[in-house]
């Protein structure tokens, strides 16, 4: 390529290439901004479950509804975020999270073999939550529970899926 | 005719015709039909996109509305869905042929390598698009999917961020994925089927044929092109027709397992999960990043080698017998097929109150709502069910069941208050304070009944009989009973007893002394446990059975 040439050719270059990226800015920006954003949330209070002595030594499901819900532009109430099973040991309540830390399908108690499936691999859970067999990483997520004056108060939290550590979202 | 050729010719610059070496065959056709086949989904998409609305609201109950409601929605949306399993079949045998022709070699890298993402972009076409139906089978597969992108190392937590819009399923992501299927997806797949077709042509078709004949496309092979897009697209009108569409399962729902499938084209890849156990995320990377690389670097190392060939069979082969495994290993499972069964059943209920009802504003998952005293029955099965159903082993009071409150329940109760269905089965009937039978003649008893039932409001009571009820009532009820509001007695004031506002009253406070009272009732009060508008619609579900019948109830559907 002669001098004049490889000239034009780099000024081709930089003036499409200075065009592409003052466009690309704004673009990337924008597509990406969700990624770093707490895009759905709801309040972190912990939700009362109503009395303790409901709760027996058979888990029993109970859906998490938040009282409101923000979902980027809108507001919603009284939506379900998911759900948890909790059983009675002794004295506490033990509130397991029905997301499958596998990948985070959902969970659900096989009465018949007295212990937890998860539909999508095959994961099995004992009744304590403890991982008996498939491609789960872990047993089930404990949730934070209190009971405070007889009432219980769980709090609902996700947690990363596909790893062996428990860490929140 | 030649005239009007002539002027085009001339405009836009066409010259000559395209040749085929070795004359028009069959083997030639595939490419043509996928342009048809993305031509369909296109028209189908467009026309679909006119009525989805891609929200975590919406998303469910405007497919559910062109699946149920807008005239051949159904056909359409079959169309679409089931063209992209033709896109993959017909994709399958294109690459095949062109394999098999050796159309991979030098010069015609770039074609094979152009079709190789073409084949990876349809596959990233079809997960993108399952999702945006918001059921229960998008919502799930989709989880799973991105949860296998949340697990590569380092950067699989920005991927899942990135894909999902946030933090979790919402707005975002649907808009997304809408985004990237109708999109960038289209837009990525014009460009590079055009590159695709420019290049092919340019370098003219791989000869199957001997011999040196050489025949003009037009209209040798264009005929044959035209007979297969038929057959195809036939074939495809029927499957979908046959299939009555494509499915659609219940709203998402966060709480509710679902078996997750992912598309029949990907079974193999499921399928190499299950049985790769704990080194099932590493199958899950590893094994499409070999089997396209072998794609990738088919025209470069297997350019003058056989065996690269026999090797893509091979790889075929062991796809098909994955696939086949999966299926064979679903269809033993009949916990699963029960399951299913469940599924399918709760997608038929919520399509049903859908079209009846429509879908309530807060979005699909709220669908039951609407069914007729689904909130009230589902507070019954959770906080009722146990102490009163027929069924229940634990039963600690009267049977409640459809026919509860109308004369006939009224008149037995008060010849066997104590029996089995009534208060059989509480304390109160082995107590002191338990109601003695009503001991009258049948017609006085009727009189009693009548008045009783009249308290329900109901508006098909005798007048007459009811009236001399008020006289046998002040002679034979009143020491314990009393019809007049809120006056306490021994036994339950009976001021109207089975109206929506008594059974309000009642459950939220059945030991109050216009009811039961403190020592009588086991009962619990339900004014702290139950809001004013659960408890409401839990009486009115009771008004509701007392003209019910069981077939009535059964009508209702599940729960």
């Amino acid at each position: 390529m002669s001098d004049p040439d490889r000239r034009k050719f780099l000024a081709t270059c930089a003036i499409g290439g200075g065009v592409g990226v003052v466009a690309a800015v704004p673009l990337v920006r924008l597509v990406i901004d969700p990624a770093g954003k707490q895009t759905v949330s709801s309040p972190r209070e912990p939700l009362d479950l109503g009395p303790a002595e409901r709760f027996l030594a058979e888990p029993t499901k109970v859906e998490i509804i938040a009282p409101v819900i923000k979902d980027a532009w809108a507001a919603a109430r009284d939506v379900v975020l998911g759900a948890a099973y909790i059983r009675r040991v002794g004295d506490t309540l033990d509130a397991r999270s029905a997301v499958c830390p596998h990948l985070g399908c959902a969970v659900a108690f096989d009465r018949a073999k007295n212990n937890y499936l998860c539909p999508c691999h095959d994961s099995r859970f004992a009744l304590d939550g403890a991982k008996m067999s498939g491609p789960s990483e872990r047993g089930l997520d404990q949730l934070p529970l209190k009971i405070v004056g007889g009432r219980v108060l769980l709090t609902w939290e996700r947690y990363k899926s596909g790893q062996s550590k428990k860490e929140p979202v | 005719m030649n005239r009007i050729t002539a002027f085009m010719r001339e405009r836009v610059g066409v010259t000559g015709t395209l040749e085929i070496q070795g004359g028009a065959s069959f083997a030639y056709v595939f490419g043509k039909v996928l342009v048809m086949l993305l031509v369909v989904q296109a028209a189908t998409g467009a026309a679909l996109a006119a009525f989805y609305s891609p929200s975590s609201t919406d998303a469910w109950a405007s497919v559910a509305y062109i699946q149920d409601q807008a005239a051949m929605g159904w056909l359409v949306r079959g169309l679409h869905y089931h063209g992209g399993s033709a896109l993959v079949v017909i994709a399958g045998l294109h690459l095949a042929q062109t394999a098999v022709a050796g159309a991979y070699k030098k010069p015609r890298e770039l074609v094979w390598w152009l079709g190789v993402v073409l084949l990876l972009l349809v596959l990233a076409w079809a997960i993108t698009g399952l999702v945006l139906r918001w059921d229960q089978h998008g919502y799930w597969s989709n989880r799973v999917e991105v949860g296998i992108a949340a697990g590569t190392p380092v950067v699989g937590d920005t991927i899942q961020k990135l894909a999902l819009g946030g933090n979790d399923y919402g707005n975002l992501t649907l808009t997304r994925f809408y985004a990237l299927h109708v999109i960038v997806l289209p837009a990525l797949v014009t460009v590079l089927v055009v590159a695709h077709i420019v290049l092919a042509r340019r370098h003219g078709m791989t000869p199957m044929k001997s011999g040196n004949a050489v025949v003009p496309r037009w209209p040798n092979q264009a005929l044959k092109d035209a007979i297969a897009m038929a057959i195809v697209f036939a074939v495809l009108l029927a499957f979908v027709v046959q299939q009555g569409g494509a499915t659609l399962e219940a709203p998402a729902d966060p709480t509710r397992a679902f078996d997750a499938r992912p598309l029949w084209y990907l079974r193999w890849l499921f399928e190499l999960r299950e049985i790769s156990g704990s080194a099932e995320q590493l199958v899950a990377m590893a094994v499409p990043a070999i089997v396209g690389g072998y794609l990738i670097a088919l025209p470069i190392l297997g350019r003058d080698n056989k065996r690269w060939l026999g090797g893509l069979a091979g790889l075929f082969a062991i796809i098909c017998g994955l696939t086949v495994m999966s299926f064979v290993r679903d269809a033993s499972d009949d916990d699963l097929a029960k399951r299913l069964g469940d599924a399918t059943m709760r997608a038929g209920r919520a399509r049903a109150i859908a079209k009846t009802y429509g879908v309530p504003a807060s979005g699909g998952q709220d669908i039951w709502s609407m069914a007729p005293m689904w909130k009230a029955r589902t507070l019954y099965a959770q906080r009722c069910a146990s102490c009163h159903d027929e069924t229940s082993k634990d039963r600690k009071g009267p049977i409640i069941a459809p026919g509860h409150g109308n004369r006939a329940w009224i008149g037995a109760f008060m010849k066997a208050p104590s029996s089995d269905p009534y208060w059989g089965k509480t304390k109160l009937a082995n107590s002191e304070a338990k109601m003695a039978p009503v001991n009258a003649e049948p017609a006085q008893l009727e009189a009693l009944v009548e008045l009783i039932y009249a308290q329900s409001g109901a508006t098909d009571v005798d007048v007459e009989k009811r009236d001399r009820g008020k006289g046998l009532f002040e002679e034979m009820c009143t020491d314990c009973h009393s019809l007049t509001e809120g006056v306490s007695g021994s036994g339950p004031n009976l001021a109207g007893v089975g109206t929506r506002a008594y059974f309000t009253s009642f459950i939220s406070n059945p030991k109050s002394g216009v009811h039961m009272g403190a020592d009588s009732s086991e009962m619990p009060r339900f004014d702290e446990e139950l809001s004013i508008v659960e408890r409401d619609a839990i009486a009115e579900y009771l008004v509701w059975l007392r003209t019910a019948t069981p077939v009535d109830l059964n009508a209702l559907g599940p729960l």
